[in-house]
């Protein structure tokens, strides 16, 4: 027998539970299921759960401190799910540790899409513990070569600045994930620059010039609007 | 308007005028016109400041001002004189009553915007209950049924019902996002939460959207060379965008193509989507902004959300402070345009 990973649902709503549980059954997890966040938290601590599906509107308990408490002790992928237009939410569950956010209503692929990279990240995190980046990162006709500090597109040089090059390897080293304006900003820029979203911006527009063909139809660097950038997932 | 703002308003306008009656005592004029340059600056003050106080105010405070520093005997009050009580009496007088006057214009004013809310969130009303009633009827309709029927419907039947339900039910997904954006704005702050943004990514993010729900979109987007960066709230001009490009599509009925195309001109940021397909009704085209339109007049389908969606994209459009308008292009299809301003509002701006 295979070993199945285990999904722990944290949602309130019966029916959408039970949409989790069987396309998630039928895709070959282990799902166990929470419905307060007292649950829940009990369920992180006993079950070892391989990834967590929270919703942030719990009746008893804001999901937020859910995931401030588990994120004390534990680095377990969390994924959470929030309503769209909420960016402030997921905004703020990005920069309290969350993994990545779903936003609501999606469809099943996009949903075993976010669990699948969840899981690969967090098992690629024992593998190459924090640090320096080396090697190489591929997506598509994008290499990002981390000795070199360089970026090429098709096989030629982009022909990226310093600060762009940070900005494209800081999105390749969490490939898959999303990575807030704030985060981004503090992480290039340092700490003390404002939250001065113009610098940010204009570096990214002239970052998909150099290495998108048509920068309205980004294929390696994608805007997630009111929340920050995420990155092709590697191949 | 802060208390600090009136009263430095007030002040302001008092001391220009104590200036210009120093200057006309100076080239020698009657202290009879000293009141009359004070009742000019208690209109302004009364005009330019919140609720009646600050006017009465300053009307107290030019009787007792002008008395005392402008009439003989110089700085002294004086009310004995022959024919000065009865002016300052009138002064008094035609300044509570500009200012009361004012202040119920201003009233008035507020009130008429009120009610041109009340007069959009009825509409939306509207538009909203007669689009969400037909999918709702459809999704009750093929799940009752299914549930009625599983024993004699074949599998392709039945997938076929699910899929409408899946399909309607995404329609009124649509409906309730627009929903959503209209409160953002409509909600405890009226004023929108405007950043700096990339025209091309939100854009980008927009077309994507659609692409994903239509593979079969042949989208095409033009961009300036230069760097294009608008103040908006970019998830309300997402959603515009989204509403365009979704009407293009399902509206156009023959449409094979469709370009969105944005520019800076004047000041603004001007955004357009084009369409080559079969057009807007000429007879709904003055409303299509007010979810005013039956489907009655354009056949069974061609309602459906496009009331809604366009007087939602104008709602957010006009919160930003643009317009847009809709137009037939010759040799057919629609240009839906829409422009917001490039500047960011003065934060006390009218």
């Amino acid at each position: 027998m295979d070993i199945r990973d285990r999904v722990l649902i944290v949602e309130d709503d019966k029916s959408i539970r039970n949409f989790f549980r069987t396309v998630l059954e039928a895709n070959n997890y282990d799902v166990i299921m929470a419905s307060t966040g007292a649950e829940a938290y009990s369920m992180v601590t006993s079950q070892c759960p391989d990834v967590v599906l929270l919703d942030l509107g719990l009746p008893d308990m804001d999901g937020m401190k859910i995931l401030k408490s588990v994120r004390e002790w534990s680095a377990m992928p969390i994924i959470v799910v929030s309503a769209r237009g909420h960016e402030r939410d997921k905004v703020e569950a990005l920069d309290a540790g969350a993994d990545d956010y779903i936003t609501k209503p999606f469809g099943t692929s996009e949903l075993l899409a976010r669990i699948r990279t969840a899981i690969r990240h967090a098992r690629t995190a024992y593998l190459s513990p924090e640090g320096m980046q080396t090697g190489l990162f591929r997506s598509g006709g994008l290499t990002i070569d981390y000795d070199k500090h360089r970026v090429y597109i098709d096989g030629r040089d982009a022909g990226l600045t310093q600060n762009e090059y940070k900005l494209v390897s800081l999105l390749g080293k969490y490939a898959g994930k999303v990575l807030t304006y704030d985060y981004i900003i503090k992480e290039i820029w340092g700490p003390n620059m404002k939250n001065d979203n113009r610098i940010l911006r204009v570096n990214m527009a002239n970052i998909r010039r150099k290495i998108e063909k048509n920068p309205a139809k980004p294929e390696y660097i994608f805007t997630e609007v009111g929340v920050g950038y995420r990155i092709a997932d590697p191949d | 308007m802060s208390v600090f703002k009136n009263a430095v308003r007030t002040a302001a306008i008092l001391l220009v005028a104590a200036l210009f009656c120093f200057w006309l005592q100076k080239i020698g004029a009657s202290d009879a016109q000293m009141p009359l340059v004070f009742v000019v600056a208690i209109v302004c003050i009364a005009r330019l400041t919140d609720g009646y106080a600050y006017g009465i105010l300053a009307s107290v405070l030019s009787v007792f001002g002008v008395n005392y520093i402008f009439t003989y005997p110089y700085f002294e009050l004086d009310f004995t004189l022959t024919g000065y009580p009865l002016t300052f009496a009138t002064m008094l007088a035609v300044s509570v009553s500009v200012s009361m006057l004012t202040s119920r214009v201003k009233e008035q004013e507020e009130l008429r915007l009120e009610a041109e809310k009340e007069k959009m969130r009825g509409n939306l009303l509207r538009a909203v209950s007669h689009d969400i009633r037909t999918p709702l009827t459809s999704i009750v309709g093929s799940a009752s049924g299914i549930i009625e029927n599983h024993r004699v419907l074949t599998e392709a039947q039945m997938l076929e019902l699910v899929e409408d339900i899946r399909e309607e039910a995404q329609w009124l997904i649509q409906i309730v996002e627009n929903l959503l954006s209209v409160t953002r704005f409509h909600g405890e702050s009226a004023r929108i939460n405007k950043q700096e943004e990339l025209a091309e990514e939100i854009i980008g993010s927009a077309v994507l959207k659609i692409e994903k729900r239509y593979p079969e979109a042949q989208i095409m987007v033009e961009l300036p060379d230069d760097v294009l960066l608008v103040p908006m709230d970019g998830i309300l001009i997402e959603q515009v965008l989204v509403n365009l490009l979704e009407n293009s599509i399902r509206h156009g009925k023959n449409t094979s193509r469709i370009v969105i195309r944005v520019r800076e001109a004047a000041g603004r940021a001007v955004f357009e989507v084009e369409d080559d397909g079969m057009g807007i009704q000429e007879n709904i085209l003055p409303g299509i902004f007010e979810g005013k339109h039956s489907p009655q007049e354009g056949g069974s389908d061609s309602g459906r959300n496009m009331g809604i969606g366009l007087s939602v994209c104008m709602s957010i459009v006009k919160a930003h402070r643009g317009n847009m308008k809709a137009e037939n292009i010759d040799g057919g299809g629609a240009r839906m345009t829409f422009w917001l301003p490039m500047e960011e509002e003065q934060a006390d701006g009218h």
